[in-house]
């Protein structure tokens, strides 16, 4: 995989700190499952929060804080307590072959975790379609700030011209799409301020799907009917 | 001693941070009081004002200081020293604890163990430094910021800010904190980068 655009050193940092929202940082956790790169960045910005952790001042503890904290921990002890870390196996989704090549096999775990349980590939997804060569699946059980949601878009269909209250993140599954600021393929993540106007287009002979997180709603189906159009068709 | 002020400074030489690291594999591998005993009076104190900034409440942030170390007890054995320092390590725990407790959620990480994880085909560039070593830089680093970068970088790891949150509590214009964080991240880099 060759990913070519990331999220901003700024939402890493808020991945690392804690402050994004449970739509974001699932987007951002799945892209990280691909990305070396920004794994790598969001150590080094958990360092950073080391650093303020060490950096602060203090607030004492109670008395005897130390002996109860012992004291519960040997409670557990004697129960064979001891947490380990087990996750549950992990659901594969797949993928599937992409023209462009450029794919991943199936989906990372953040992303699989949050879908129905039937869903073992992109085909099972329950899509409703949106707008004419627009389908969408919405994701439940996400924190009541922000929405996060698949998209598949048809070749040669543009999303409209939309700008975004608060913030917005792409990212790219499967197929391309191109929009003003470049060609984004599997993996390639669009991290766009609300001041950003942009007008994607999926670019090659096969459908796109991405993922798409916004602190804000996105005013979607208000827009779509209007403003869509194959892109060829204009 | 449990009851006495903790005023020390952090760990101040690579040295110290990594006491702390061996502590943490002492309390994996030997379940070491004695090293548990010394984690708790360094970084208890450091939680609990963590956790005192998102909830206001001292006695919530001392249950949860408490809690934190727990797991620190608990999950010692997940530590990784070669991937990060302790207070790094002790950080996550408790941003972990607190978007638990505070927004009722777990935070979304990335499962090592994923057979989507693509692996870093070039580990050895940021191996040149240790863990230790890059943490206390990246302190000192801090300690260097001037003031008005370094508020920004606080507020953004010790409390829920957005960075149009930030601005407002500063009555400074957006762009005016992204271009201060601008500068600290490059700062806080550029600390790593001369010693790489």
């Amino acid at each position: 995989m060759n990913i070519k655009h990331h999220p901003t050193d700024q939402t890493l940092m808020d991945y690392a700190s804690g402050s994004l929202s449970q739509a974001m940082e699932l987007l951002v956790a799945t892209h990280m499952t691909l990305c070396p790169h920004c794994r790598n960045k969001v150590s080094g910005f958990e360092t950073m929060g080391g650093a303020v952790l060490e950096n602060t001042d203090s607030m004492s503890m109670s008395d005897h804080s130390l002996d109860h904290v012992m004291a519960m921990l040997e409670r557990e002890a004697t129960n064979e307590n001891i947490v380990t870390e087990t996750l549950p196996t992990m659901r594969r989704i797949a993928v599937g072959e992409s023209i462009t090549g450029s794919t991943m096999a199936s989906l990372p775990r953040p992303l699989a975790e949050l879908l129905p349980e039937d869903v073992t590939s992109l085909d099972d997804i329950p899509w409703k379609s949106l707008a004419p060569g627009v389908k969408q699946f919405q994701l439940k059980s996400i924190e009541s700030k922000g929405t996060v949601r698949l998209l598949k878009i048809a070749p040669g269909i543009s999303i409209p011209d939309h700008g975004h209250h608060g913030h917005e993140m792409t990212l790219l599954i499967k197929g391309s799409y191109i929009d003003e600021i470049g060609r984004f393929r599997a993996g390639d993540v669009a991290d766009l301020d609300d001041d950003v106007d942009h007008q994607p287009i999926a670019d090659t002979a096969e459908e796109c799907i991405c993922l798409i997180a916004t602190d804000a709603p996105m005013k979607f189906n208000r827009l779509l009917p209007k403003l869509l159009q194959p892109f060829f068709g204009i | 001693m449990t009851g006495t002020k903790s005023k020390r400074p952090g760990p101040a030489d690579p040295v110290e941070a990594k006491k702390c690291a061996d502590w943490i594999v002492s309390v994996a591998t030997t379940r070491d009081r004695e090293a548990f005993a010394q984690l708790f009076a360094h970084f208890a104190p450091r939680v609990k004002a963590y956790m005192f900034r998102f909830g206001g409440n001292a006695e919530t942030a001392e249950e949860l200081a408490q809690e934190a170390m727990m797991q620190v007890w608990r999950k010692a054995h997940l530590f990784d020293p070669s991937k990060a320092a302790a207070s790094t390590w002790i950080f996550t725990v408790a941003r972990n604890l607190r978007i638990d407790r505070f927004r009722q959620r777990k935070h979304i990480e990335v499962d090592d163990s994923d057979p989507t994880l693509i692996v870093d085909e070039d580990p050895l560039a940021d191996e040149v430094v240790g863990r230790d070593q890059e943490a206390v830089l990246v302190k000192a680093a801090m300690e260097e910021l001037p003031a008005d970068q370094k508020v920004v970088v606080e507020l953004s790891f010790f409390e829920d800010c957005s960075h149009s949150e930030i601005a407002e509590r500063l009555n400074i214009p957006l762009g005016t904190v992204k271009s201060r964080l601008r500068l600290a991240l490059g700062k806080l880099r550029g600390g790593l980068e001369g010693v790489a």
